[in-house]
């Protein structure tokens, strides 16, 4: 899999969270899972660079989720994994951690996780196109409307 | 203001709580609206409570539309009060907006402008006629609108993000420099507004002002009682990626997307101090959701605010503390609705100086 680290929560957050959740719970089944902290939901505050003169200011708020674990396998392996998403749910984000924990630390299992990542990203991708398409559908041609400005200044 | 407690109030309240949901679920033949629809459907009434609640959550403002009946004041109240019970986790980096992936881009200063216009999803151009269709939509031909719209549209190769207007006539040296002190935002959710206060301050409120008040107060400016004459160098609608610390690597990570819109204004050229170039003054407005209205609104209030800042008000909308203490729609709301609340005892009072006073006034031997 070529996609980094930092773009997995992105490309997981596409799926349908029961999916995300299961899949975690199955690879986590077997190892020990220490919470670094309780998995949390509430607000971030939105900081922003006005347009005009680059001054900071706050556009508002936004539900945030984090998460952040340590798996332990049986022959005493520890890998850490963490994220933090614009999302409520807490326990989806205690997934995605251990999924990035699964996937950083190589573990056994870690393909699955892998499969799941490309499909997530797969889904952003076809979002992206179809955002795109509406984009390349409402492009405005001036060059029409500069002839007939030509022609009516004639 | 004097309250007075009175037998039986408890049941009248609760009954017409159950009335308001009576009148919610009457007609019997109708389904539950889902939230989806509300979100998609009615994604411009969505835009409206997200940005006035103060909060980037579709679902939620989805959910205060169901319950408040399509009020969008009282909308945007359950999700401030909402917010007020949530803890905050955490202050996102300044996030830049020239990543905002746009779904919308267009300039009323330049043809040309780089990347391109696109007018995306808009009622800009549409005739203001009723499509008496949609009164019976058939549910298979919704259906297929989408998948038609996609499948007639071919793919196209786009780049993410488009440069932003404003730099290029900045690159040309028509525009004020950016400023280099970055001082710390003002946070209107923390702190009350003590007058003057900073632009950020000012840019916050407006962000989360009700739409109807601050256009009112725009337009007052646009028709005459103030000067501002913008043009649109850009105003862009699209999803801003929102960069956050992994929590492990510490390297910044899209965490998520918000929808906002932004527009930019150039304004009246001046000049600042005796010798100086002039350059065109400039005017910013943002808020989440698709709310062009808004976004241009504000532009047009921050460009007057910071000559009221700068100069003194000579105009309404020039001045902070007028416009900023009157454009929530929360606040504003609170105060008019308060007038239903039982005044007994102050009007009984009202009532008894206006006797006295007719007596005093009366003639001897008349009667009232």
């Amino acid at each position: 899999m070529n996609i980094p680290r930092n773009d997995w929560p992105r490309a997981l957050c596409q799926l349908d969270a029961a999916e995300i959740k299961a899949v975690a719970a199955t690879l986590s089944c077997d190892i020990e899972v220490r919470d670094v902290f309780l998995p949390q939901a509430g607000l971030g505050l939105l900081s922003l660079t006005d347009g005009a003169f680059h001054d900071p200011f706050y556009l508002g708020e936004i539900p945030v989720a984090r998460a952040e674990v340590i798996l332990k396998t049986a022959d005493g392996y520890e890998v850490q994994g963490g994220c933090v998403l614009v999302d409520d749910r807490a326990k989806l984000a205690r997934s995605i951690a251990i999924l990035d924990a699964v996937l950083s630390g190589k573990l056994h299992g870690c393909n699955v996780a892998e499969n799941l990542v490309e499909k997530g990203e797969l889904m952003r991708m076809q979002k992206i196109g179809e955002r795109r398409q509406m984009l390349a559908a409402t492009r405005v041609d001036f060059s029409l409307l500069e002839q007939e400005d030509d022609e009516d200044a004639e | 203001m004097s309250y007075v407690a009175i037998k039986g109030g408890k049941a009248a309240i609760d009954g017409a709580a159950a009335a308001t949901d009576y009148m919610r679920c009457m007609n019997a033949v109708d389904e539950p609206i889902k939230l989806s629809v509300i979100e998609d459907q009615l994604r411009l009434l969505t835009s409206r409570i997200v940005s006035e609640g103060g909060l980037y959550h579709p679902k939620l403002a989805a959910l205060a539309l169901k319950q408040f009946q399509g009020d969008t004041l009282e909308a945007a109240f359950a999700l401030r009060a909402y917010r007020s019970t949530k803890p905050r986790l955490l202050e996102t980096p300044l996030q830049d907006t020239s990543k905002m992936r746009c779904i919308r881009r267009i300039s009323s200063a330049f043809k040309d402008i780089p990347g391109g216009q696109m007018l995306g999803a808009t009622f800009d151009y549409a005739l203001r006629l009723l499509r008496l269709d949609l009164a019976n939509e058939d549910p298979a031909a919704f259906r297929e609108v989408a998948k038609n719209f996609l499948s007639n549209t071919p793919e196209a190769d786009l780049p993410d993000s488009f440069p932003k207007v404003l730099d290029a006539l900045r690159a040309e040296g028509l525009l004020p420099p950016l400023g280099l002190m970055r001082e710390q935002a003002f946070d209107i959710t923390r702190d009350p507004l003590v007058f003057p206060v900073p632009r950020s301050a000012a840019l916050a409120t407006m962000a989360r002002a009700e739409t109807g008040s601050l256009l009112a107060m725009a337009y007052s400016n646009m028709r005459g009682y103030g000067d501002v004459h913008p043009t649109v160098a850009e105003l862009r609608v699209g999803y801003l990626p929102v960069m956050l610390p992994h929590p492990v690597t510490g390297e910044l990570m899209e965490a998520g997307e918000v929808l906002i819109t932004e527009c930019e204004v150039v304004a009246m050229y001046e000049s600042g101090n005796a010798g100086d170039m002039p350059v065109f003054t400039l005017g910013y407005g943002a808020c989440f959701g698709h709310n062009e209205v808004k976004a241009i609104s504000m532009a047009i209030l921050d460009r007057a605010l910071q000559k009221g800042m700068r100069d003194g008000p000579d105009n309404p909308s020039e001045d902070p503390e007028f416009v900023l203490l009157h454009v929530d729609g929360v606040d504003s709301m609170g105060f008019a609705s308060h007038y239903k609340m039982p005044h007994y005892v102050t009007f009984q009072s009202d009532m008894d100086r206006l006797r006295t006073t007719q007596g005093k006034v009366r003639k001897p031997g008349e009667t009232a």
